[in-house]
């Protein structure tokens, strides 16, 4: 070896390089050869056909479906006779599945843990022998919803049944069938339509006995806002965020059971509500600018004092193969939590559900104190206490400091008689009045009787105090003071 | 309208009534050529199965990370995620990590300097300097 200044236009010319005149004069390149790459498949899923994918969160992009759609047809022209074939309409029918394809359609994509190993092709070289009308279960790809027999192999469904402790009772495959809202799958015997309505009575019956009977002299407008704040739809989008439930990019046959699965509307586009417009079935509905009561709301809308449309003969029965219209996330988390609520009162019974309830959504903290706003009250105490019989309300300066000042405190107590009412302070000698005043009105509206009887503890036999199952009337108040 | 209501959603308090696990997911990412993927892989074939048995309410994701250290990733409610290296760690210090994952919460390490959190007022009250004897009307 010796030193060789390289000449030549080249990279490297002008350098010194220590290297054999062989070495330079030779012209030789490197040959690699063709040999047959190592065999470094060892797991379950790194065999053609089941190649490494990355967790699931990316299983749901298109380009990865699409290829993995033409690697099925290459897949399925082997042993697959024919792909059209009817959805089983009755769940319990689809429990059983032909023992030559278990559980194939959802074993494309290994998301849970395990990924089962193809049969042996020999199974299917001889198709004559097995039985003479084989249930061959259709493409997920060509549904418009997951099978209910995937709901037995997902493993975000199972998590999601733990999470919630729903009883054993409870099946996946019901399950799976609440987190499908009717824009994905617009037949009602797979989607959570007909669930999500005993669940929207379930949980509006639950909520108004508990807050009617401990609150017995709620004003409705409060009433419809604490409703709402428990079971209304903002509520049960937060709870389903809660509890960790993950909705797909685009619905399809395909997709984990475990996902909640509706079409998203776009953003930009009017919400489905606002498109209806005025239709609420009261009269002079057309007349947007007339005030609606409070007595036509309590007749005309639903639980939380919202217009709803009324009930027409088409969307009682709904065509299975119409395509329902995209709908917010809001809106499907909303039916899913309801679903789940009826299909546990279907499954379990009407104890478990209402210690659901209780468990999940009543143990919620919501300040009924906050939801109060007054425009006059100073007023409205003046009329309450001459319609109860009390003594015109007074109000008196308890203490005060800094009047003079930038930042003066007052503190004023409202008296009936020898009574105190209630007290507020103020930076003014009035703010600290109309404070009392509201103050003195949430207690009376805030009244709340020790012990209280739920009528769907009696119904159900696990009434408190008086026995079991034993009915004691509760407060029925005159009302909110009119003025 | 002499009365009108704010809108308000009612506050959660997990644990009041049910528990909501906040783990929601694990992945476990081992390696077959790393040296420092031992444990990991130890781990998955010991102690994982009765782990994922005693914790039903997680989903455990098992999945090769070729030429890389072993980690573990936790993904929570709160939509954030944490990750664990468990390079070079035996079988049992894995699942040490697997079960700190599963009992944290998503929220940023914090420090609490406070004894008690709470919604509620104080029982007995603050002291008010407009309350009390001195004050007659």
């Amino acid at each position: 070896l010796t030193h060789y200044r390289l000449g030549k236009n080249l990279p490297g010319s002008g350098n010194f390089v220590l290297c054999s005149l062989s070495a330079l004069k030779l012209n030789t390149t490197a040959h690699i050869p063709k040999m047959t790459p190592p065999i470094i498949a060892v797991l379950d899923f790194q065999f053609p056909g089941f190649e490494y994918h990355p967790p699931a969160g990316d299983q749901t992009c298109f380009g990865y479906l699409q290829r993995c759609r033409v690697r099925i047809q290459r897949w399925g022209s082997q042993f697959l006779a024919s792909r059209a074939s009817p959805r089983l309409s009755c769940p319990c029918q689809t429990l059983f599945h032909h023992p030559s394809f278990p559980q194939q359609t959802h074993n494309r994509r290994p998301q849970s843990t395990q990924a089962t190993r193809l049969p042996p092709l020999s199974d299917f070289l001889e198709p004559s022998q097995s039985e003479p009308t084989p249930s061959i279960p259709p493409e997920p790809e060509s549904l418009p919803s997951p099978p209910p027999s995937a709901a037995l192999s997902s493993a975000k469904l199972a998590a999601l049944h733990a999470r919630l402790s729903l009883p054993p009772r409870f099946p996946l495959q019901t399950l799976a069938r609440t987190l499908i809202h009717q824009s994905a799958d617009p037949n009602p015997a797979f989607n959570n339509s007909s669930l999500s309505q005993l669940g929207t009575n379930l949980l509006g019956y639950y909520t108004a006995e508990h807050l009617m009977c401990h609150y017995p002299r709620l004003p409705m407008s409060v009433l419809f806002a604490a409703q709402a704040a428990y079971v209304g739809p903002q509520a049960l989008a937060q709870i389903c965020k809660e509890w960790g439930v993950e909705s797909v990019a685009e619905p399809g046959g395909e997709v984990d059971p475990g996902l909640l699965q509706f079409r998203s509307i776009p953003a930009g586009a009017s919400l489905p509500s606002t498109s209806q417009g005025a239709k609420t079935g009261r009269p002079n509905a057309e007349r947007s600018h007339w005030n609606t009561s409070t007595t036509s709301k309590i007749i005309y809308d639903d639980q939380f004092g919202s217009p709803q449309p009324p009930p027409t003969p088409s969307t009682s029965s709904p065509n299975r193969h119409e395509l329902q219209p995209p709908v917010p996330l809001e809106t499907a988390s909303a039916s899913f939590i309801r679903a789940l609520i009826g299909a546990t009162y279907l499954h379990c019974g009407a104890p478990t559900t209402h210690r659901f309830y209780t468990s999940h959504f009543l143990s919620r903290h919501l300040s009924l104190p906050s939801l109060f706003d007054f425009r006059i009250p100073t007023r409205d105490l003046s009329r309450l206490c001459a319609r109860e019989g009390f003594e015109p309300p007074v109000a008196r300066l308890e203490s005060e400091t800094g009047r003079k000042s930038r930042h003066p405190v007052f503190v004023v107590g409202v008296y009936s008689g020898a009574d105190k009412l209630g007290e507020g302070t103020g930076a003014s000698l009035n703010e600290a009045r109309v404070r009392a005043s509201a103050a003195a009105l949430k207690s009376w509206y805030l009244y709340r009787p020790l012990e209280v009887c739920v009528p769907s503890a009696v119904e159900v036999g696990m009434g408190q105090g008086g026995g079991k199952g034993k009915w004691r009337p509760n407060l029925v108040d005159l009302g909110e003071v009119i003025t | 309208m002499p009365l009108s209501a704010v809108k308000a959603i009612a506050k959660g308090q997990n644990g009041v009534g049910a528990f909501i696990l906040q783990c929601k997911r694990l992945d476990f990412h081992y390696c077959d050529w790393a040296g420092s993927s031992k444990g990991m892989n130890a781990f998955i074939k010991t102690f994982l199965p009765k782990f994922a048995k005693q914790n039903p309410q997680i989903e455990i994701t098992i999945s090769p990370r070729p030429r890389k250290h072993p980690v573990i990733k936790g993904h929570y409610i709160n939509g954030r995620e944490k990750a664990i290296c468990v390079r070079n760690m035996t079988s049992e210090l894995v699942l040490e990590k697997a079960t700190l994952l599963r009992d944290a919460s998503g929220e940023k390490l914090k420090r609490v300097n406070k004894p008690v959190q709470s919604m509620n007022e104080s029982v007995r009250g603050i002291w008010s300097p407009h309350h009390g004897a001195r004050y007659q009307i």
